[in-house]
């Protein structure tokens, strides 16, 4: 069965509001209010049915804690708002949610944020620097939306087509294949465009400007930050060792004798 | 800048800040896009785009993933890119070195802050959930929207107030930092492509420096390389 926008009332605002999920994100909660602000037009329907105490005990559900992956989110929006229309208990319904939480978030997280993101930057990074100035940009945001866009609505179309079932859409033989994929890409991407930015930076003080200067700032502040993320792992922040060092240099500079 | 220039200005980072997680998260707040939109606002894109490329350089490690606390990199990349072609190149006119790392320091300095800014912001937006549980309880809709807005409006002040502070304190600073300049300004872009393109490549090596995408980094690499030298 395919789902159209015309067969399910509540679609098309469920499918606007999933943009601003994280409006009202906290730590109590994390996604919930958004999660539950998104799907309370697909819950309409039952409104109209007794005294709608059906529609508010679902909404309130609905809005209980859920984290997962933002654009993903929506995967879980479609399955729970099919099974509250179908009756299905409210306890099946929280597990659901449960357990989506932890793989959607590793999927999108993967999929998107150190994929398809990176993957897209390094476009972005390397058309800037060929000179395509402001196309650049608009490639970087197309190309990134477009995918966006559509694993948004894709996930709420499946999520409400499978229901409870929504192992088989996150099995999806597409997700595979893009998980597959997105990886080297990106890689190849960001790979690409390092060198093409510092090729770009070292040209923007003009001829006279010795390149190796450049060169040689680039290649001792990746060895030092490299050095340091495996000193230090994942806690070390970046930017916070390169606010040191520009401190440092912009201090020196001034003092300079 | 003018008065118009930098509600305009303010008003651009308002929008991506509040696209870096609130609404719609479309990836405008990337600096890429920020300081190129931020030049084009004062009529200088190339400029804006440029500590845009820098300032992305910086943003490659950050990934906004959830209850994380990340630099918001939106506002002050729009207010870097529209502070950066009126720089003071009448007390240094041979490079723009020493300009962009004061630039640069500041916006980094500033999407710091914009990361507690958020943090804040989430805890306020919790204490506002906490004090509508008995309505949230009771599956009411309205309240729904109500939080929803909320924390909306919240972030469209956080992220023009972070837009400010990069144009005005921050604009007055990097501007007394690079008039303080007294070194070479090759000792300027040493250091700032050291720690940007630093930053880069540790976060680019943390995220595909192993396993199978190891050989693709490379090869994007050596493609990279092979660009620039043709």
């Amino acid at each position: 069965m395919r789902v159209s926008l015309r067969d399910v009332p509540g679609f098309a605002f469920t499918a606007a509001r999933l943009f601003g999920i994280q409006s009202a994100f906290s730590y109590e909660r994390m996604l919930g209010i958004g999660f539950g602000h998104a799907i309370e037009p697909l819950l309409r329907p039952l409104r109209g049915q007794g005294d709608g105490s059906r529609y508010h005990e679902a909404l309130a559900r609905e809005s209980r804690f859920f984290n997962s992956h933002p654009y993903l989110a929506s995967l879980a929006i479609g399955a729970a708002a099919r099974s509250e229309l179908e009756g299905v208990s409210g306890e099946r319904i929280e597990r659901l949610r449960s357990a989506l939480c932890g793989p959607l978030g590793a999927l999108g997280d993967r999929l998107v944020w150190a994929g398809w993101l990176p993957a897209c930057v390094g476009l972005g990074l390397a058309l800037a620097t060929r000179g395509a100035g402001g196309w650049a940009v608009a490639a970087f945001l197309v190309l990134y939306n477009v995918v966006h866009v559509l694993l948004r609505i894709w996930g709420l179309r499946a999520g409400w087509m499978v229901g409870l079932r929504v192992s088989v859409a996150l099995s999806h033989p597409v997700l595979k294949r893009g998980l597959a994929v997105v990886g080297p890409l990106a890689a190849v991407s960001v790979g690409a465009a390092l060198p093409m930015v510092l090729g770009w930076a070292v040209r923007l003080g003009g001829p006279s400007d010795p390149t190796w200067i450049g060169l040689s700032g680039a290649a001792a502040g990746t060895l030092v930050f490299l050095g340091a993320a495996r000193l230090v792992g994942t806690r070390l922040s970046g930017l916070v060792l390169a606010i040191a060092v520009l401190g440092a240099a912009a201090l020196g500079g001034a003092l300079w004798p | 800048m003018t008065l118009g220039e930098l509600l305009g200005v303010t008003a651009l980072g308002a929008v991506v800040g509040v696209d870096l997680v609130t609404v719609p998260q479309a990836m405008t707040a990337r600096p890429l896009v920020a300081g190129f939109l931020g030049g084009w606002l004062v009529g200088s894109p190339t400029q804006g785009l440029f500590v845009g490329v820098v300032l992305e350089l910086l943003a490659l490690e950050t990934l906004p993933i959830g209850a994380a606390r990340y630099p918001d990199w939106g506002p002050p990349a729009a207010a870097a890119g529209a502070l950066v072609a009126p720089g003071p190149d009448h007390v240094l006119p041979s490079s723009p070195w020493p300009w962009l790392l004061s630039l640069v320091l500041v916006a980094a300095a500033v999407a710091w802050i914009g990361g507690w800014a958020m943090r804040a912001e989430r805890r306020i937006c919790g204490a506002a959930v906490l004090r509508r549980s008995a309505q949230l309880d009771a599956g009411d809709p309205q309240v729904l929207v109500w939080l929803q807005a909320w924390g909306f409006v919240l972030d469209v002040a956080r992220a023009a107030s972070l837009t400010l502070l990069a144009l005005v304190p921050g604009g007055w600073l990097a501007r007394e930092m690079a008039l303080l300049w007294r070194a070479p300004s090759e000792v300027a872009e040493f250091a700032l492509l050291a720690a940007t393109m630093g930053v880069a490549a540790a976060a680019v090596w943390r995220l595909f420096g192993r396993g199978t995408t190891f050989g693709w980094l490379l090869a994007g690499a050596g493609a990279g390389i092979a660009g620039l030298l043709l």
